[in-house]
């Protein structure tokens, strides 16, 4: 199983503290995706960010749902190869 | 002259990214009339708004983050589109930025205008040295890195961005004239906050001490983001040849 979450370049110079939002999810609980596909937008530091699959997979769950905001490292999704 | 409007503003930025830009592209615009533009996580206050305005004013959503901006004669805006792998996106959000920034505090010299890109470091410091709370659903109601804002902290130029895999948009608002902040604050439902952005802000004609040239201060920018940014570049509905036929300065 593979987290996917806001990767750590991201978060850099960002100052500490700082929380991101989900803004929308592309995709469902049980959605095959593609490596490199986009499954996800949030928004941090007014930077509206992409977030693309990892990996060939499914999406097993949502862990941070659209409009909820979380902090670096957090989890958003769980996908299985 | 022709006229633009922040819908198609908008309309372009999203055109940009969806046809997989190759190539750097720049565009300046100047609205006439206004319109309000909400940031992309602020979909949620369309109902509301329409509600209270009944279309009074036109409402546009922006593809990038941040908060609500009033567009209209008192703004000029800049889309930066730079394609994925560029080299100024070789940094993380901050550092483009940072470059935006940079960018901005050249183009408004050159007008004779004296401000400054706030580093990341020093925004706590510069939020509090105003004086006055942040107004979060307002883009000029809270200085975000690298943003241009007079020696005194006044906030002068906004930015967001959009990042996708295929590339990166960056956007830019400078308050060129006072906006009409009471219409700002009465759309968007708070007009307790008019007197706030008032004294969170200022313009190019207070700290000038008279109106800059939009068209050079558009031309400006353009030039240095073309030097900077290998950006293809020209003007159009002005006097300037065109060299491309991708980028344009919009009245």
């Amino acid at each position: 199983m593979i987290e996917i979450t806001l990767p750590d370049d991201v978060w850099q110079d960002v100052e500490p503290g700082t929380e991101a939002l989900v803004d929308k999810w592309l995709v469902s609980e049980g959605d095959t995706v593609r490596a490199g596909q986009p499954i996800a937008e949030v928004v941090i530091v007014k930077a509206h960010q992409e977030i693309v699959a990892p990996a060939d997979g499914r999406i097993e769950k949502i862990q941070v749902k659209a409009e909820e905001t979380f902090g670096k490292g957090r989890s958003l999704a769980l996908l299985s190869e | 002259m022709s006229a633009s409007t922040a819908a198609e503003e908008q309309a372009w930025n999203l055109r940009q990214l969806a046809a997989d830009p190759v190539r750097p592209l720049v565009r300046v615009w100047k609205h006439q009339s206004p319109a309000v533009v909400l940031g992309s996580a602020q979909r949620s206050l369309r109902a509301a708004i329409e509600r209270r305005t009944d279309g009074a004013i036109p409402l546009v959503d922006r593809s990038a983050g941040g908060a609500a901006v009033l567009a209209g004669p008192w703004m000029i805006s800049a889309s930066i589109v730079l394609p994925g792998g560029h080299s100024l996106l070789g940094g993380n959000l901050v550092d483009c930025y940072r470059w935006l920034g940079q960018l901005h505090v050249e183009a408004l010299a050159e007008c004779g205008v004296r401000a400054y890109a706030l580093p990341s470091h020093e925004l706590r410091r510069a939020n509090a040295a105003i004086g006055a709370r942040t107004v979060d659903w307002a883009c000029f109601g809270a200085l975000s890195p690298w943003e241009v804002v007079a020696p005194d902290c006044r906030k002068l130029v906004g930015f967001a961005q959009r990042r996708q895999r295929n590339g990166v948009l960056l956007v830019a608002g400078t308050l060129v004239a006072d906006p009409d902040w009471s219409l700002l604050c009465d759309v968007m439902g708070h007009p307790e906050d008019e007197s706030v952005l008032r004294r969170r802000t200022v313009s190019c004609e207070e700290l000038a001490g008279r109106a800059i040239d939009p068209r050079r201060f558009a031309a400006t920018l353009e030039q240095l983001t073309d030097a900077s940014a290998s950006v293809d570049a020209n003007v159009v509905n002005g006097s300037t040849v065109p060299r491309q036929p991708a980028a344009a300065i919009s009245y």
